[in-house]
């Protein structure tokens, strides 16, 4: 399984000279699996770049959505892939009670806020709300499973010959409760993140800015990290950068997160801050590639 | 296979708030397993949640009576949480509930079901502790 990241920024794109190491793309992961199948993660704003990337004869494509928030589906629209008749895209997104995903969806692919109709899409589109059980995709099984977030949102764990990844990129774990204190059973996404060999993990804001943001639906680093430790997550990438933070911040922020992680007794190494464009391959190793 | 013991999101949040209220209140799983009581209710029965941990639907009435106003036990079916989980609708009563140290206090029950799209995950009960003539006592309640 390879794991690349078209975009880590959360709420909003970023763009700007402040921001190109890390990068400024909202939410979108690339998952490809060991048949050479593919997964998208989200499609933010990242997922446009990810579509000009891909082959153009990329036929069929699994689209996991963890929730329906803008800085999450914003590049559905730009996804080149989405505008050739031989592609056939599988979303897949949360229940709700209110309306189905694809009415849901639709509101954004819409007038006035685009200038397409989900049916004027030339590609097969289909729509399909996660079940609670497990299913496979591929040679991978994936599950989703509600976390704590606004609105109805879900993590992801895919496990594809041994190796898991698991991607919660909206996730406030702590919120009203201590992370450290809870029973495993109590913890929000614990399930979803046991044991697994790449978790890709909110991070957005730094523990002083934390007290500001309370019910956002987000983590500190400190809930990210306390998290990461008590799933036991081989390797950790805090994700869903807030818009305004710079390279700069996330430098400290990377560092600072190390720092903590070595306190708990773990390798610097294998907890980090995620740069757009970064490769991962599964089993953890080091980073198959940085652009 | 995957093996889920975790608790539903559901409940996470409704336990999350039930933590930081100071209204006893108390929350059942689908299968009427009580699964947690808050401080508030801790102290009302005289015993934390900690003390007793989780019970099936069967114990965990006896452990704070309850009666009617006759005196009477209230039979299991008739408690507003059983008839929230059971099905699937708010439900209100007012009883007499007993604790540790076998003091009574009467109460108003106000039991909601907690329903998702996926559907029900169970219920949660607040008691609002009432007065000698059965009017609710002002403030929280915490400590009656």
């Amino acid at each position: 399984m390879r794991v690349k990241l078209w975009g880590t920024r959360g709420s909003v794109p970023s763009p700007g000279p402040e921001t190109i190491r890390y990068g400024g793309n909202t939410s979108c992961v690339q998952v490809t699996l060991s048949d050479g199948s593919m997964l998208a993660l989200d499609a933010g704003t990242g997922i446009r770049s990810l579509g000009l990337a891909l082959q153009q004869e990329a036929t069929r494509l699994h689209i996991l959505l963890t929730h329906l928030h803008l800085d999450h589906i914003q590049g559905l629209v730009f996804f080149a892939p989405a505008f050739r008749p031989q592609t056939e895209i599988v979303i897949w997104g949360p229940a709700s009670p209110e309306a189905s995903l694809r009415d849901r969806i639709a509101r954004y692919i819409s007038a006035p806020l685009s200038p397409v109709e989900v049916r004027e899409l030339p590609c097969d589109v289909s729509f399909r709300h996660c079940p609670e059980s497990e299913w496979e995709i591929g040679p991978a099984r994936i599950r989703a499973a509600s976390v704590t977030h606004r609105g109805p949102t879900l993590g992801y764990r895919v496990t594809d010959s041994g190796n898991s990844l698991t991607y919660i990129p909206d996730h406030e774990p702590g919120l009203g409760t201590e992370i450290d204190e809870l029973d495993e059973d109590w913890i929000s996404g614990f399930e979803l993140a046991r044991d697994t060999s790449l978790l890709i993990h909110d991070g957005q804001y730094a523990d002083q800015e934390y007290p500001d943001h309370v019910g956002w639906g987000h983590s500190a680093i400190s809930h990210s990290i306390a998290f990461a430790n008590r799933v036991g997550a081989e390797r950790t990438l805090l994700f869903h950068h807030d818009p305004l933070h710079s390279d700069d911040f996330l430098d400290a922020l990377d560092r600072e997160a190390r720092d903590r992680w070595v306190a708990l007794g773990h390798d610097p190494n294998t907890i980090e801050v995620a740069a757009e464009r970064s490769e991962y391959d599964l089993p953890v190793g080091a980073p198959a590639a940085t652009a | 296979m995957f093996e889920v013991t975790q608790k539903p999101i559901e409940l996470i949040l409704a336990r999350n708030l039930m933590s930081s209220l100071s209204t006893p209140a108390f929350l059942v799983d689908q299968g009427g397993m009580l699964i947690f009581y808050n401080e508030a209710a801790g102290t009302l029965l005289g015993k934390r949640f900690e003390e007793i941990g989780t019970v099936g639907p069967a114990e965990w009435g006896s452990i704070f009576g309850p009666f009617d106003e006759s005196g009477n036990p209230v039979p299991y079916d008739e408690l507003p949480l059983v008839i929230s989980v059971r099905k699937g609708r708010p439900a209100h009563s007012v009883m007499t509930i007993r604790s540790a140290d076998g003091a009574t206090h009467r109460i108003e029950a106000s039991a909601f079901p907690i329903l998702t799209a996926h559907g029900s995950r169970g219920a949660i009960a607040v008691f609002w502790p009432v007065d000698g003539n059965g009017v609710p006592v002002e403030g929280n309640g915490a400590g009656a």
